[in-house]
């Protein structure tokens, strides 16, 4: 086997060879402004006469708010003013929530704190100096209450609970059970059991969450945030701060990364935009670092499995029987919707029908959990691929074996799995062979036997196999409960394109949607390959919430698909204006008209044509000229909504269709790792990706990398810590450990492309598919390496210290 | 003298002049919004008298700004708040590595990155060379100073473990002049150091790593530039029977200050280098650790991790002095 091994022919035909813009490396749009430090990011924002806050931050993990002593901090001068849970209780109603009303959450700590981090009083002062110098002097009196951090014993009768009024920390609890997961345990031959662990991570941005109120013209309160999904849900902000919603107005403010993290983050914005309706000032509030790790609402998947799976001796899998118990912290802003993610693709890229789920949701004095790339599907594909393994040790088959064995197949999509969600295509062999390949896993099997035996070094290899779900539907946040509170059904997406009188373009976006990421270079590829516009042409702008569409903006790997969609829907419009005045002018009929390279020609009579200049120019300042009935002007906007959703069966016996757009990937990693010291250091690593239609290999590449890059974090070395008295121990990046370039490996990237037969040029999400695979690959590969000392991997972030126990406990007992 | 020092408030624009200084220069930050150390009064001396004249003046209520590395997010997050900063990065009689004889003395102010570069230090202090590029990122040493770090005294700090193994003497100076501290009894507890209140750190004194002995540095830390969770930092010598004729240990970040691992020394003086025998020896650097349990480490592993480490870079050591050293 070579290593530079092509698709096999099972492997689709390239789709985009028609394509002029989509499938080709280019340049990100966004990149020239960034690289010389004109992003415009929150902090950077002059604002005349700009108060600033800083806030009281808890330092115990449970107790009641006896009182609070201002005084001191009211008499520095430049202090502006001191805000409590008082004010919050008498002024606001609480914050946006899709969790049960029972627990009610406030930007600033009403009556008691619930976790070390939780905000007790903010300051705001003239300059964040002063603020601080506040926050110095504010005496405040608790009365600690029972702390609870281990969310088994959060769930024990007599547990102190966090909020009183929700009666008990079991936050939510419920048992999905598609087939008969009974049957097919007992008709296995083969039952694998484990007990595992996800460890608490974060998407860790380098710029926090922030936010600049002000005070507006009529009374409108103008709130300029980094984070939120805003025109989607501004108006559960205006009802937290009990104004009108159409006097506030949100603008996004391009964010220097999200990874999830900034994903409908609204208690910054909410707070910020209360300081400055009580202050009557403007108002900045940008998190520093401590702020951030302690009190984001980021904090990821805390989880703990008891996890089974059959199989027949043949290594076919039987069913999947799923105990877990998430540890969600103080507050449940998302409800328990990242087990929506995990339940999108329960069974993984395998062929088997019966599945069981069972789900506890604790309270704990910890920070709320938010969302992080994956929002809990890379947690189930980690346990799923561990199992898949440790059968695969016990029955003798090679790991590709194992896998290959029970991939659904190509002619089978679309294929509905057990719980009603749908695969809408994929070719997983070709993926895993492509892999394989581009590795040339024989070679490495020889060296690593070789290795050990010249050299004494440990050399493992990991394959994982695993799904990367794309393009959420609301309808996923309702067919928990039968009674939904929240029952949407819409997550749609909206441009607006404009030809300005002299021909150039103006795409506006409705959405949050520059965390990072490429929206710009997304859309203006799509644009381009609409009209035959260069991408670097156009202007991009986005809307506040007084103009915007619809809007739901990155989040589920959604945003590529739903722009696209959006982008080619107002094309077609504005193509259509485009022809007919054409049409009008040429003395043609539209029929004969086709749109080639920017301009309007006959078709097979290409001299005879009007550029879109002209025809600008017609549309704006030449009515008589315009077919009779036309406006005057060139905009179009798209609603776009999603491809393909359905509603959950009544009984909750099919949760309908929420996350169709499938992708996949195989990732092998081989790895050394040092049996004394635990480090690890990578030999290769190659990552394949399915996400349908490439719009730009070079943009998804950076998608995979850092999403694997985050997923290796997760792995090694990234975990938010608190202790057993609820301290958090993870406050600076001095413990909370990041993993740089030194870390990393080049990940060797390849892409096989199925397109999706329900979205605009059969383009599938792939803006979270590194992170779902690396923690599973990377598990393995340690295994693999330790083998001969019993290494098996149950909790994340495995440590150094983790790996050298095993070690020496092995040692001991030889 | 003082007339050459520069008075800066740190907070606030225009705020009213401290009397005791004759020239007043306003600090006017232009990321306001990012740095948020509390209030304090900058000086900037030009020479090492008014350094020494303002730390006797304010003793414990001033800290030396050097490279700023510790000091700047000690301040920021406001686990600091002295009255005085006093920044020695302008007085350049501090930045200066010089030889006499068999002694190297490097400046207080002189910055790590220098100590990878410079030739006299790669051919005098071989084991310096070896251990300065496991300080934090090239960025940390290019601004961070060799007397910061000896000052810092953190445990698991590389410069303190180097000057423990080679014998190395820290110079302090007072108002009532200048006292040496071999660095065995500088570095006296927990993030404390054998400088007094009104003392500086003005140098540290090393002698030459004799010609023919072998060095090594070997670390290990969670991340690449992170903090050490053990190191070790060895200077051997091996007769040409290949045996160790002289042995100098030191560990870093296993206990409450950097140590000699003077059991493993002993154990190995003239024994032949040998992988198994190093390996056995090593083992009793493990008594040693007295760190306990963090989140980045569990004490048994720091245990055997500071054997493995010790063992590893004894042996790398004598392979060196095999290979003749830096000669």
């Amino acid at each position: 086997m070579t290593t530079t091994q092509e698709p096999t022919v099972n492997a689709p035909a390239k789709p985009t060879a028609g394509y002029k813009y989509i499938g080709t490396d280019r340049k990100r749009v966004e990149d020239p402004r960034l690289l010389v430090g004109r992003g415009n990011y929150i902090a950077d924002m002059k604002v005349q006469g700009l108060l600033h806050a800083a806030i009281l931050r808890s330092p115990v993990p449970h107790a009641r708010i006896d009182s609070i002593d201002t005084s001191e901090a009211l008499k520095i001068p430049g202090v502006v003013a001191v805000l409590t849970g008082e004010d919050c209780k008498a002024h606001m109603n609480p914050c946006m929530n899709f969790g049960p009303p029972t627990i009610a959450q406030y930007p600033i700590a009403v009556d008691k704190v619930r976790y070390v981090g939780e905000a007790v009083a903010v300051v705001v002062a003239e300059s964040r100096y002063i603020a601080e110098d506040g926050v110095d002097v504010l005496d405040v009196e608790f009365s600690d209450l029972p702390l609870v951090t281990d969310p088994k014993a959060a769930l024990e009768p007599g547990a102190a609970p966090l909020h009183e009024e929700h009666g008990s920390n079991l936050a939510y609890e419920r048992t999905f059970e598609f087939g008969d997961i009974a049957a097919a345990m007992a008709d296995a031959d083969l039952v694998v059991s484990d007990t595992l662990h996800w460890g608490r991570s974060a998407g860790m941005p380098m710029e926090t969450s922030g936010a600049i109120a002000r005070p507006g013209n009529n009374g409108v309160l103008e709130v300029y945030c980094n984070s939120l999904n805003f025109s989607y849900l501004q108006f559960l902000v205006a009802g937290a701060l009990k104004i009108p919603s159409n006097k506030l107005k949100m603008q996004p403010v391009a964010a220097g990364g999200s990874f999830g993290s900034k994903f409908t983050a609204h208690k910054v914005p909410t707070l910020t935009a209360f300081l400055a309706l009580r202050t009557g000032r403007p108002v900045s509030y940008v998190e520093d670092r401590l702020d951030h790790l302690m009190n984001s609402d980021h904090h990821a998947s805390d989880r703990y499995y008891e996890a089974r799976m059959g199989f027949t001796k043949d290594g076919m899998i039987t069913g999947l029987d799923i105990d877990v118990l998430d540890d969600y912290g103080a507050y449940l802003q998302f409800g328990t919707g990242t087990h929506g993610n995990a339940l999108s693709q329960l069974t993984g890229p395998y062929r088997f029908r019966n599945a069981r789920y069972a789900l506890r949701a604790a309270l704990t004095n910890k920070c709320q959990q938010g969302a992080y790339r994956g929002f809990g599907s890379e947690v189930h594909n980690w346990v799923l691929e561990r199992l898949v393994d440790q059968a695969a040790t016990k029955l003798g088959l090679a790991p590709e074996d194992i896998r290959r064995r029970n991939f659904i197949l190509p002619e089978e999509f679309p294929y509905k799995i057990p719980g009603g969600n749908l695969y809408d295509s994929g070719n997983y062999p070709a993926v895993l062979d492509k892999a394989l390949g581009m590795i040339d896993i024989e070679h490495w099997r020889k060296e690593k036997a070789r290795l050990r035996e010249e050299e004494g070094r440990h050399i493992g290899i990991g394959i994982a196999t695993t799904q990367e779900r794309s393009v959420f539907s609301s309808t996923e946040f309702w067919f928990w409960f039968d009674e939904p509170a929240f029952p949407i059904t819409s997550s749609p997406e909206s441009a607006t394109i404009t030809i300005d009188p002299a021909g150039a373009f103006q795409l506006q976006l409705h959405c949050q949607a520059m965390w990072g990421n490429s929206p710009e270079t997304v859309a203006t590829t799509v644009l381009a390959e609409e009209f035959g516009v260069e991408p670097e042409t156009v202007n991009v702008s986005y809307a506040d919430t007084s103009r915007a569409l619809p809007g739901t903006g990155p989040g589920g790997s959604r945003f590529t698909v739903m722009v696209a969609g959006a982008v080619r829907g107002a094309s077609r419009k504005l193509k259509k204006k485009l022809i007919d005045i054409a049409a009008h002018s040429l003395e043609v009929s539209a029929d004969d008209l086709e749109l080639v390279d920017g301009q309007v020609q006959v078709v097979g009579a290409p001299e005879r044509s009007l550029g879109i200049p002209e025809l600008a120019g017609s549309a704006y300042f030449f009515a008589l000229n315009l077919p009779p009935g036309m406006e005057s002007g060139l905009e179009e906007s798209h609603t776009y909504d999603h491809p393909y959703t359905t509603l959950p069966a009544a009984d909750r016996s099919d949760l309908g269709v929420f996350y169709p757009i499938m992708g996949h990937a195989c990732h092998i990693a081989v790895l050394e790792v040092d049996p004394d010291t635990g480090q690890t250091s990578f030999l290769d690593y190659v990552a394949v990706h399915d996400a349908g239609t490439v719009v730009n290999p070079k943009s998804l590449g950076g998608h995979v990398t850092g999403g694997a890059a985050q997923g290796l974090g997760s792995t090694l070395y990234e975990e938010l810590v608190y202790d057993a008295e609820g301290q958090f121990k993870s406050s600076t990046f001095l413990d909370y450990l990041v993993p740089t370039a030194n870390e990393v490996p080049p990940f060797r990237i390849g892409h096989v492309e199925t397109p999706s037969p329900y979205t605009e040029f059969g383009i599938k999400g792939g803006g979270e598919g590194g992170r779902m695979v690396t923690p599973s690959v990377v598990s393995s590969a340690i295994d693999d390496a330790l083998a001969e000392y019993g290494m098996h991997v149950q909790q994340l972030p495995v440590k150094p210290a983790d790996i050298v126990a095993t070690v020496q406990n092995a040692r001991a007992g030889q | 003298m003082v007339a050459t020092t520069t008075v800066r408030d740190s907070r606030v624009p225009g705020a009213p002049s401290p009397t005791t200084h004759d020239r007043l220069v306003v600090y006017r930050t232009t990321i306001g919004q990012a740095m948020k150390p509390p209030r304090f009064q900058y000086r900037d001396p030009d020479t090492l008298a008014d350094a020494v004249a303002l730390k006797a003046r304010h003793g414990s209520d001033a800290l030396i700004l050097a490279g700023g590395q510790s000091l700047m997010p000690m301040l920021n997050m406001r686990l600091a708040a002295p009255s005085v900063v006093i920044d020695i990065n302008g007085v350049t009689d501090l930045q200066q590595i010089t030889r006499n004889g068999d002694v190297v003395e490097i400046g207080a102010g002189v910055r790590q990155s220098a100590l990878e570069t410079d030739p006299l230090i790669r051919e005098a202090l071989p084991l310096l060379a070896r251990a300065v590029p496991h300080i934090g990122h090239i960025e940390n040493r290019h601004r961070g100073t060799v007397g910061g770090s000896l000052a810092h005294a953190d445990a698991s700090a590389e410069l303190p473990c180097t000057a423990v193994v080679s014998d190395a003497v820290v110079v302090l100076q007072g108002q009532n002049g200048r006292r040496e501290v071999p660095a065995s009894s500088f570095f006296d507890g927990f993030m404390t150091n054998a400088c007094a209140d009104d003392e500086l750190v003005v140098a540290v004194r090393y002698p030459v790593t004799p010609a023919g002995a072998g060095t090594a540095f070997v670390e290990v830390a969670r991340r690449n530039g992170d903090f050490a969770l053990a190191a070790a930092g060895v200077i051997a010598e091996v007769d040409g029977d290949g045996r160790f004729t002289r042995l100098a240990v030191g560990v870093a970040g296993v206990a409450s200050v950097p140590l000699r691992a003077t059991d493993v020394e002993q154990e190995l003086l003239g024994r032949p280098v040998d992988p198994a025998t190093i390996e056995a020896a090593a083992k009793r650097v493990e008594a040693a650790v007295t760190t306990g349990d963090d989140i980045h480490a569990t004490s048994a592993y720091r245990k055997h991790l500071a054997a493995t480490v010790v063992s590893r870079a004894v042996l790398a050591a004598a392979t060196d002095a095999r290979n003749g050293g830096n000669r």
